[in-house]
């Protein structure tokens, strides 16, 4: 290591540089001996690479990263942080898009993506123990002989980890009928801030005492690094039906949603895209979604055979009664192909700017026509462009907004836009996040949501558990509620490339 | 340092990350550098924010496999094959030029009479490790073979450089079965010694574009090409943007996989008993996420043999790439080790591929592995068995 190339005259710079490098190669060489040298990554690229996800956010500032291949490894990194006084994040397979797992404070990266065994598959109880890097999708497919799957399905779902789920609680379409990723978990083996080993939950029908399971489910890894996790799996639908209703205009689209809930009808999932999105999703799946429509609806029933037929008759009475042309997929590569293609908006998005930003607020389903209404407004305020694309089932809007960060000034319209966004979202009775969770990206908005007080229980909580503030510290919890001075955190920390 | 790559292409990445999994350097290391995302973003570093090529950049690009599994993949459309393309060929130009038995090997591959002698087979197996015992090299080593007859003057079929000299009984195949549709068929012999695929992925562009332009002189009419190495035959649908001259887009149109030429004309062959053989289908990448035609082998082989099966890894590499399994032998084998997985999970009798690298290296694992056309001929011939 050298430090050659500081300029001359900045003797400061260079010896704080001088003392953080020698700090980091000494807590280096401390995971090193921990858990082997394959095992840890402090070059720039890779630090480089563990400073982002999948959101906008840019600031993040990995220190080492570390691939643990056990719990005791996962424990090992945690004790070496501690005795460095570095802070702790993890990392799945970094699909975020808030920046929760983009580091601050130069924090000791531990990745999951290791951690990737299916450990154990019990049929009878319809319960299986994984490692927290485990692809969700990854899970599903080997589940698939047996007849089961893990219902929380998002999107992204080719790609994040079952870690990842756990930490944002994350949702899908099928989480209309089936329930996001709290449902779904059991329990969780967790390491703390010092490194003990905790088990949370259980398989019992209910465990005693307080639920501190449904405390870290959402937790943001700001609780503890979770390192095996219990997840309840789902029985395969015997029979499936899926429409895909066109309508021309966004309004009657919502109608419908709502006209449909209120029947009584529970589809497995409502996904609702807007025109242009359904442009961007055709020219890469080209599944034959209607480019001439306003808003489509992909809407699927499951269920036993007979009932299944009957529930898609009703969808389709309710869809014709607000103008809807309706298709019903006629094989199961159709169906796929309809996914895939819902699956990918986000991704193909680029094809029209090559930035976006979306928020991932909900509103109570009555209010969609209006919270939309109002969302479109703000865009052609600001100038901007959006896609709609979202859980219309659960009222869980992501309006995403596509811009060239290059063009000047735009960032910055955005950035408004999206704060006006949220205040409409709020002001209908909503709430600031339906699944993607707070991070980073989202942190300052916390205070239009909760009040002094609710922050201050929140950050109790989060101490409970890590008294220290060393787990992903930063996210969520704005200043001063949080207990790491953030603007510390945001300091550069060491020079990638030196 | 400019890595040449386009603006427009390099923002289409929205770091979605949902072509992670369908990495395999990724799903073998775990590693955001042996991402495609990963990748992407340590060239907008190195281009635009004045990253210096550190080792580990370095590796980065080194151990991508170019299978363009994350092509497909990307729903925003990422033209990753050209960006690693572009930056390995600027990488070479800085001066990382790939092993020099790597380049001495190449340059055998340039010669076709030299490869053509068994003496240099050898030479060349043994430059790039390839020899009987590291790799097994088919066991009856063609040291002298007769040419292949014309024909006829409807196709030309494209033998290229290492599969002619090794896997002449491909190519004799693919001609009957070709013969047997109706059609009279010019093997392309010595003039058309190389597609240089394997030049351009190690960054040596202009030597790849002599040889492409080689083969556009070579076969200068408006017949079909014909190409039974999916990794040629990717290269050669990319003679128009490689060179970039009128002539090469057009010669570039008149290229076709035999399989998507053969499923054209399914209808030309007569129906026999299939072959009693529980088949599973290797996808090589180059004919999967990069000409898109690895369907047509399914409908070749369909009436041919017992059953086909699937491999459940959604086309996942098998690390073979050209000369990447000489070059990353660690990386390589860890990811066959994943398709050998895919493989033993569906117990067949054997495998077929259309390629003669995943072939090699598939053997090399103890796979038995044909050339769908292989036991498209057999089957024609009425032979169970060979
Ligand atoms: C195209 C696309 C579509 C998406 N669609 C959806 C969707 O439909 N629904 C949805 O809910 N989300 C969606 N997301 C967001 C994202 O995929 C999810 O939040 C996912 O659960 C993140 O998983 P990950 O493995 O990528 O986690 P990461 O991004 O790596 O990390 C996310 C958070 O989890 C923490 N974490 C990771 N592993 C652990 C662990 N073992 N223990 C403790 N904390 C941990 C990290 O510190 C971080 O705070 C989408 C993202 C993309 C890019
Ligand atoms: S899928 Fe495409 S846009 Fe998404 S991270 Fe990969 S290359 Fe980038
Ligand atoms: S070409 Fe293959 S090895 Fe290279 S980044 Fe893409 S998927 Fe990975």
């Amino acid at each position: 290591m050298t430090v050659s190339r500081a300029p001359s005259g900045h003797h400061g710079a260079v010896a704080r540089r001088k003392f953080r490098k020698t700090n980091t190669d000494r807590c280096v060489a401390d995971l090193v001996a921990a858990i082997g040298a394959d095992r840890v990554r402090a070059d720039g690229a890779s630090r480089l690479l563990a400073s982002t996800d999948a959101s906008i956010f840019v600031g993040g500032h990995a220190g080492p990263v570390c691939f643990p291949e056990s719990t005791a490894q996962v424990q090992a990194c945690v004790r070496v942080a501690a005795a460095h006084r570095r802070p702790v994040v993890a990392r799945g397979a970094g699909s975020g898009l808030t920046g929760g797992a983009a580091p601050l404070g130069s924090a000791v990266v531990v990745s999951t993506t290791r951690m990737n065994q299916i450990l154990e598959v019990d049929v009878d109880n319809r319960v299986a123990w994984v490692e927290p890097g485990v692809i969700n999708l990854d899970l599903s497919n080997h589940l698939e002989d047996l007849g089961l799957h893990f219902a929380p399905d998002p999107s992204s779902q080719q790609v994040c980890t079952i870690g990842g789920n756990v930490a944002n609680n994350s949702g899908g379409p099928h989480c209309l009928a089936y329930g996001v990723t709290s449902a779904h978990v059991l329990a969780i083996e967790v390491v703390l801030s010092d490194g003990e080993v905790v088990m949370l939950g259980g398989l019992d029908a209910e465990p005693g005492g307080y639920d501190l399971r449904g405390a870290f489910v959402g937790s943001e890894g700001m609780l503890g690094i979770a390192t095996r996790v219990a997840v309840r799996l789902t029985r395969n639908p015997r029979s499936i039906r899926t429409l895909l209703l066109s309508f021309g205009d966004v309004e009657s689209a919502a109608e419908t949603v709502g006209a449909v809930i209120a029947s009584g009808l529970v589809p497995a999932a409502i996904e609702m895209m807007d025109k242009r999105c359904v442009a961007a999703v055709e020219d890469f799946v080209h599944a034959g979604y209607p480019r001439d429509a306003e808003a489509v609806l992909l809407v699927e029933v499951d269920g036993l055979p007979g009932g299944v037929e009957l529930q898609a008759q009703r969808v389709e009475e309710i869809a014709n009664r607000f103008g809807a042309d309706v298709r019903v997929a006629s094989d199961p590569e159709e169906r796929a192909l309809w996914w895939k293609g819902r699956k990918s908006a986000f991704g193909a998005i680029a094809r029209i700017k090559p930035d976006y930003y979306l928020h991932d607020t909900v509103v109570p389903r009555s209010k969609l026509v209006e919270v939309l209404r109002s969302i479109y407004e703000i865009i052609d305020r600001h100038g901007l462009l959006v896609l709609n694309v979202f859980h219309a089932g659960d009222g869980n809007l992501h309006p995403i907004i596509a811009y060239d960060s290059r063009e000047p000034g735009v960032s910055e319209k955005v950035r408004e836009a999206g704060r006006e966004i949220i205040e409409v979202s709020l002001a209908a009775g909503g709430v600031l996040s339906g699944e993607h969770g707070i991070g980073v990206e989202k942190r300052d908005f916390m205070p239009l949501m909760f009040s002094d007080s609710d922050l201050d229980h929140q950050a109790r909580l989060r101490a409970a558990f890590d008294e220290l503030c060393v787990m992903n510290p930063g996210k969520v919890l704005p200043s001063p509620h949080s207990c790491s001075d953030i603007a510390s955190l945001n300091d550069a920390g060491e020079d990638l490339w030196g | 340092m400019d890595l040449g790559l386009g603006r427009a292409e390099l923002d289409a990445c929205v770091t979605c990350a949902l072509c992670l999994p369908h990495c395999p350097t990724y799903r073998v290391t775990g590693f955001d550098t042996h991402s495609p995302r990963g990748r992407i973003a340590l060239m907008r570093a190195v281009q635009d924010q004045g990253a210096p090529l550190t080792t580990e950049i370095v590796e980065s690009f080194d151990t991508c496999v170019q299978c363009r599994g994350c092509e497909t993949a990307c729903p925003s459309g990422v033209p990753f094959g050209r960006l690693m393309e572009s930056t390995r060929e600027r990488m070479v130009e800085a001066g990382y030029k790939p092993p020099v038995r790597i380049r001495a090997a190449l340059r055998v591959l340039d010669h076709h009479k030299a490869l053509q002698a068994g003496s240099s087979v050898l030479s060349l197996a043994q430059r790039l490790h390839l020899t009987p015992s590291s790799l097994s090299v088919p066991k009856r080593l063609p040291l002298r073979r007769p040419a292949m007859q014309k024909s006829g003057d409807d196709v030309h079929l494209f033998t290229g450089c290492v599969m002619d000299a090794w896997q002449r009984d491909v190519h004799v195949a693919v001609k009957q079965v070709i013969e047997t549709c109706g059609f009279g068929v010019a093997p392309t012999g010595p003039g058309t010694a190389c597609c240089g695929a394997l030049h351009s992925h190690a960054g040596l562009g202009d030597a790849a574009r002599t040889q492409a332009r080689q083969v556009i002189a070579a076969l200068d009419d408006d017949r079909p090409v014909l190409v039974d190495s999916a990794g040629c035959g990717a290269a050669m649908k990319d003679y128009g943007r490689l060179v970039g001259s009128s002539e090469a887009v057009a010669f570039s149109e008149r290229v076709f996989d035999v399989h998507e030429w053969a499923a054209d004309h399914i209808d030309g062959l007569p129906s026999v008993e299939p072959l009693d053989l529980r088949v599973a289908v290797q996808d090589p990448c180059h004919l999967r996420h990069v000409q898109k035609s690895h369907m047509s082998v399914r409908t070749v082989l369909t009436p041919f043999v017992r059953e086909l099966v699937e491999l459940d890894d959604d086309g996942l590499c098998c690390g073979a790439g050209g000369a990447y399994s000489v070059l990353q032998p660690e990386l390589a084998s860890s990811i066959r080790d994943r398709k050998t997985a895919a493989i033993t999970n569906v117990s067949p009798d054997l495998v077929v591929s259309a390629n003669p690298g995943c072939s090699l290296h598939l053997q090399q694992a103890g796979h038995e592995v044909l050339h769908p056309m292989e036991l498209v001929a057999r089957a024609l011939r009425g032979v169970q068995a060979d």
